[in-house]
């Protein structure tokens, strides 16, 4: 029973239209489209092929991460290991395939001796030492996302409480793995995972980010569109005792969406740490606000039972684009943690918003 | 189902038999640790995470919770440093901090309470923005104070001032909790909200001031802790939450509201937190180990927690059948 | 003449466009113990609830102490003299009796905001010794039984000095003990010039302590008058004896000799007693009960939801050792739960989604897991059509806009769309209009021609007479008797139904 706007006046048309803007899935699209034409008034470099360039290797990774937290989104859970989970899985890829390794440095870390030596890492000079890193990287994602999934699905602990002890425990193991120190001077081959090519000399934007962040969007957009396990996801998250009821394995989902969330993180882990070269134990910090605010802003509800991949490409370009431009802006660091915490009230002011048009229409 | 019976009062002295326990350990392991200054150091060490524990505690009484009081100390020394430079004295300085702190609490306050954002994602934002907020106006240097901010290495009577301020804020927590009736209306709240609307409680306001509380007694940790480090850094107060968490679950007071004291609970909790700490130093952990067991131990904290709000609410589930030949119909938990 | 106290002139209340009052008109006396009886869904706790100022009546009038008396909610019901004492209990178990009763009003020592526990402990003590409680007032509620609990509701209630108390099904929970000690402080009560208003289907009790009786049927007021008027049986006659105005569809199936679904000696403490039960392939078998008789609670243990103590269930001849909803609708169990808001329907999603959910797992191609979605819009579209839910667009309009009667029909059409050979249906039509109400009996009758063995747990007796095979009574968890279609008889079925409550 939608209400249906009656006397045409200025205020109820203003009102009415806000209300679909609002409401839009587009929401954040358009803010993105305004945000670039704001900046490009203010600082046209922000169109120059390479800054261009610079967004877009930020975004992919990103939004491989964001997928996952989109998820566990959807079935009303939340995840707040994933920083935590890139550093981990960052330290234990590189400790894999280290071309070198300082005495000096590592001979106190509880990998000294086990993964790491004098000569580098344990498979630094295997043919199979990437594969195995990246191997090793994805199956740590998995376990910790198992972990979490089951605390929350068998033991009934909040899932905020499970992930935040957990993204505490695993901060602290990585640093504790390689006693604060980075793992550095990775195979070329590893670093190029993360560097730009390109196609001739059309377009130069092709990564392993970027084709790994489009298949795995696509991947999860048909999941969640098209199969049986999306479905069961919508549906825990809209009434997790009616989905019980109507035959949906409710505890083993929520473990696979965990899962599937540590999964994301150790992909966007390869693509990081590709990167920066090194395995570092602090590399997932910064990112855990960036994540949720994506995901959020997107539209994706914090309540659960509403989330879409596309919604969450529009969350993920509008954040890439906002720190973009405060960098440009030079703005500093301190403001960038208050913006920061800005769009996250931002992102949860709409969301009640949005809620509570939803049950008015009722 | 005796074995019920057994579990509850087991769960009721959780944190008492922790103590024991972890102290028996300690002790066992490294001699130097049952000594009296090592005591006395634990006491004093552990006042700033204590003053932010009961805060935390009366917000988790409503089965709330407050992830942004570490931002809310480093706000209020930030403020507290700023004023000192501009050759504000100390008393009126430390009275500024305190009402910035508080303030920042008040956003919480708003949020949960009016807005109706979920606690979580409220007190993230205000951790978040509160730290940039501090960083803002520390313009992040670092803040020597000058000698006279060290009252915290006073002491009165044998006794460090952070403990008497501790042992102040206890029972006036004490007496709030206890014998006020917002104090049991809190309680009331978050043992079953539809009942306390029913009652014509006002439980905006309730939710409301525990937020308050909250960031008053985290700005208090604030001022402790700036006179104890001699500094005002950009780490201040970070993490403390956890600690504070810790202790409050671990002294028995329920994530999910309504269930938790001050004292004995929070305080067992919070000297038994630092006692793992201090333990753990003594025995020469790794720092970084010492956060892995921090993790350890607030996720088994939280585990009993959730195990016990399992068992009640199938103990309080109706029965449809009195069984014949009883004259008391088996409830939760077991009647003296 | 008498003194009238309080005056339902005329209340029409609806939910949901059903009408549960009609033109109800009751003038109570003062200082009268009434006794409000009537089957489920009479109309009792509606009445109550416009009374005790939680729901607003539609039209009519109410008049307390010849006043025009309209509360917009509990707290002026408070205040005008009105006590409630729910069935489901307001209390905070963490707390203390003592703390418990004054919660919104602690007596303060002086001026401070201290509370003078000394004066509180009086106090209680005082209220306490109204109810006949002998437990200290600094005893927690949690450690309360049952019957003390509602004991401290009570108290609640006479210390905001109420002149009309209402008790709600007060003894479902309580040993006969602690009822007796009931009946003494509502004898008291009375002696202190309090009305009463008493709601129980424990009949036995009404005629013992009741002035007065108003029995009211399907929203209306049908016999009022002095006790003395009554008897146990009459009120039943009372309770009965309608005009068939609903129609059922000619039940064109017969039950077949295999047995679906057969339960033995089934128990759970507290929940159910050595149950026995078999439902034959296209059977539709009733399961009558009065409120609290452990119908729902059985129901959610045959599919799995909760769990049993003893005895067996087998389906199509095979025990079955651990039952959970996914195994059971695999093997053809269906499970339309009693209250469909809560969980039986996603109020946010589509009808579609709705409709699909619980046979998605049919409707999957093999290897990808993928809904095929063109096969789940065909059943979909099929669905709307053989239950004639009435919706604008099945894929876009969301559950919640769509009439009671519609939601329900959704969720037998979700369940349908399983194919079940077991059915089970808790309450079907409550909540639902009469054209609604036809149609799912007309699907029901449809299903078990077709072999669907049908368990039809209801309150209704009349629904389970027309449209029944046969009847099993049910009461606190056991089975009291079963009625064969050729025995029905409304007065005797309902006879079984209070019989636990029944000299």
């Amino acid at each position: 029973m939608t209400a249906l706007v009656q006397a045409p006046s200025l205020g109820g048309r203003m009102r009415a239209l806000g209300r679909r803007v609002l409401m839009s899935e587009y929401l954040i699209l358009y803010l993105c489209i305004a945000l670039f034409a704001g900046l490009y008034l203010v600082v046209p470099k922000i169109a120059s092929p390479y800054n261009i360039g610079s967004l877009l290797s930020n975004m992919w990774p990103l939004f491989v991460v964001a997928i996952g937290q989109t998820f566990v989104l959807i079935i009303a859970g939340i995840d707040l290991s994933q920083g935590a989970v890139i550093s981990l899985t960052s330290v234990v890829g590189a400790s894999f395939i280290a071309q070198s390794a300082n005495p000096v440095v590592f001979s106190k870390s509880p990998l000294w001796g086990v993964m790491l030596f004098e000569n580098g890492a344990i498979l630094h000079d295997s043919a199979l030492g990437i594969p195995v890193a990246i191997g090793a990287m994805l199956l740590v994602g998995l376990l910790i996302g198992a972990l979490n999934g089951a605390a929350v699905a068998y033991a009934r602990i909040p899932p905020f409480m499970v992930t935040l002890v957990m993204s505490m425990f695993l901060a602290a193991f990585a640093i504790l793995l390689v006693k604060s120190e980075n793992i550095i001077e990775l195979p070329n081959a590893f670093h190029a995972i993360g560097q730009e090519f390109g196609i001739g000399n059309a377009f130069k934007y092709f990564s392993v980010a970027m084709i790994m962040a489009l298949v795995l969007g696509a991947a999860a957009h048909f999941v969640l569109g098209r199969t049986v396990f999306g479905r069961w996801l919508y549906a825990i998250g809209i009434n997790p005792r009616n989905a019980a009821v109507s035959g949906v394995p409710v505890r083993k989902v929520i473990v696979l969406t965990y899962v599937f969330s540590g999964f994301c993180a150790a992909m966007a882990s390869i693509i990081y740490t590709a990167r920066v070269d090194q395995g570092r134990p602090t590399l997932g910090e910064p990112f855990l606000l960036d994540i949720i605010a994506a995901a959020v802003i997107g539209g994706t509800s914090l309540a659960g039972g509403r989330g879409k991949i596309l919604w969450t490409f529009y969350g993920v370009v509008f954040l890439t684009l906002l720190g973009n431009a405060m960098s440009m802006l030079n703005v500093p660091f301190f403001y960038v943690a208050i913006v920061k915490g800005s769009v996250i009230l931002f992102a949860a002011l709409i969301d009640v918003a949005r809620r509570r048009i939803l049950l008015q229409g009722t | 189902m005796t074995s019920h019976r057994l579990t509850m009062p087991v769960l009721r002295n959780m944190p008492a038999i922790l103590f024991v326990l972890a102290f028996a350990l300690f002790s066992f392991l490294d001699p130097r640790f049952a000594t009296f200054t090592n005591f006395s150091n634990i006491a004093s060490t552990s006042s700033f995470v204590g003053l932010v524990a009961v805060g935390m505690t009366i917000v988790l009484l409503t089965g709330g919770i407050d992830l942004s009081v570490g931002a809310t100390m480093y706000i209020t020394g930030a403020v507290i440093g700023l004023l000192l430079q501009q050759g504000v004295p100390m008393l009126p300085a430390i009275g500024a901090g305190i009402l910035a702190g508080t303030l920042w609490g008040c956003v919480n306050a708003f949020l949960v309470a009016w807005v109706g954002l979920v606690p979580f994602v409220a007190t993230l934002v205000t951790l978040t923005m509160g730290r940039g907020l501090g960083l803002l106006i520390t313009e992040s240097r670092t803040f020597i104070l000058p000698k006279e901010m060290s009252y915290a290495a006073s002491s009165y009577l044998g006794i460090p001032l952070p403990v008497i301020v501790f042992a102040v804020v206890v029972v006036a927590a004490v007496v709030f909790l206890r014998w006020t009736a917002m104090g049991r209306q809190i309680y009331a709240m978050g043992n079953n909200v539809e009942a306390a609307r029913k009652a014509g409680l006002n439980t905006r306001r309730l939710t409301a001031s525990v937020y308050v509380i909250s960031a008053f007694c985290a700005a208090l940790a604030g001022v402790i802790l700036v006179s104890q480090q001699g500094m005002i850094t950009s780490g201040l107060g970070q993490g403390v939450e956890f600690d504070a968490i810790a202790a409050a679950v671990l002294g028995g007071t329920s994530l999910f509201g309504g269930v938790g004291s001050v004292f004995p609970g929070t305080v067992i909790g919070v000297l038994l937190v630092q006692m793992i700490s201090t333990g753990m130093v003594y025995l020469q952990i790794d720092l970084y180990l010492q956060d892995m067991v921090a993790a350890v131990v607030i996720f088994f904290a939280v585990l009993i927690d959730a195990l016990r709000m399992r068992l009640l609410t199938r103990l309080e589930r109706r029965n449809i059948r009195v069984e014949k030949g009883s004259t008391e119909v088996e409830t939760a938990p077991s009647s003296a | 003449m008498t003194d009238t106290i309080l005056r339902f002139e005329g209340v029409n209340k609806a939910f949901f466009g059903v009408p549960v009052l009609e033109e109800v008109t009751i003038d109570i006396e003062r200082g009268s113990i009434v006794g409000l009886v009537g089957e489920n869904g009479a109309g009792k706790s509606t009445l109550m609830n416009i009374l005790g100022g939680v729901v607003p009546l539609d039209g009519g009038q109410m008049l307390l102490d010849g006043e025009t008396y309209a509360p917009r909610d509990p707290r002026d019901a408070d205040r005008a003299g009105i006590a409630f004492i729910h069935q489901e209990l307001n209390l905070f178990t963490n707390l203390t009796i003592a703390e418990n009763l004054f919660i919104s009003d602690f007596p303060r020592r002086g001026p401070a905001p201290i509370m003078d526990r000394g004066r509180l402990r009086k106090r209680a003590k005082e209220a306490l010794a109204l109810v006949d409680l002998a437990v200290s007032p600094d005893v927690r509620v949690e450690r309360l039984s049952p019957g003390e609990r509602q004991l401290v509701e009570v108290a609640k209630a006479l210390s905001v000095d109420a002149r009309i108390i209402i008790f709600d099904e007060p003894t479902t929970s309580l040993t006969t003990r602690e009822t007796e000690r009931l009946f003494g402080i509502i004898d008291r009560l009375h002696q202190a010039g309090k009305t009463i208003i008493y709601i129980s289907h424990i009949l036995r009790d009404v005629m013992r302590i009741a002035d007065a009786v108003a029995v009211l049927r399907d929203g209306q007021l049908v016999a009022a008058g002095p006790v003395s008027d009554f008897s146990i049986n009459s009120m039943i006659a009372a309770m009965v004896g309608r005009e068939i105005e609903q129609l059922y569809p000619d039940r064109t199936s017969q039950p077949g000799p295999e047995i679906s679904l057969e339960l033995r000696q089934l128990s759970k403490a507290g929940i159910s007693h050595q149950i026995d039960l078999a439902l034959h392939k296209g059977e539709v078998l009733g399961v009558f009960g009065l409120m609290g008789s452990g119908r729902s609670e059985l129901a959610r243990i045959i599919f799995g939801l909760d769990d049993f103590d003893e005895g067996e269930v087998l389906i199509d001849g095979q025990p079955v050792k651990k039952l959970s909803p996914t195994r059971n609708i695999r093997n053809g169990m269906a499970f339309v739960t009693e209250n469909r808001r809560e969980d039986g329907l996603m109020m946010e999603a589509t009808v579609a989604d709705n409709l699909s959910l619980a046979a998605l797992p049919a409707h999957r191609r093999r290897f990808v897991n993928t809904v095929r979605s063109s096969a789940v819009a065909s059943a979909v579209t099929d669905s709307v059509d053989a239950l004639s839910i009435k919706v604008h667009d099945a894929f876009r309009s969301e559950v919640k806009g769509l009439s009671g009667g519609n939601q329900q029909k959704v969720v037998l059409g979700k369940w349908l769309m399983t194919k079940p050979s077991i059915l089970i249906i808790d309450e079907p039509t409550r909540g639902v209009d009469v054209g609604a109400k036809f149609e799912i009996y007309e699907t029901i009758d449809r299903i078990a021609a077709a072999g669907t063995a049908v368990l039809f747990i209801s309150s209704e007796l009349e629904e389970l007479l027309g449209m029944c095979d046969r009847i099993l009574v049910m009461g606190q968890g056991e089975v009291l008797g079963a009625f064969e279609r050729a025995q029905f008889d409304e007065e005797a079925i309902l006879r079984t139904a209070f019989r636990e409550h029944v000299a």
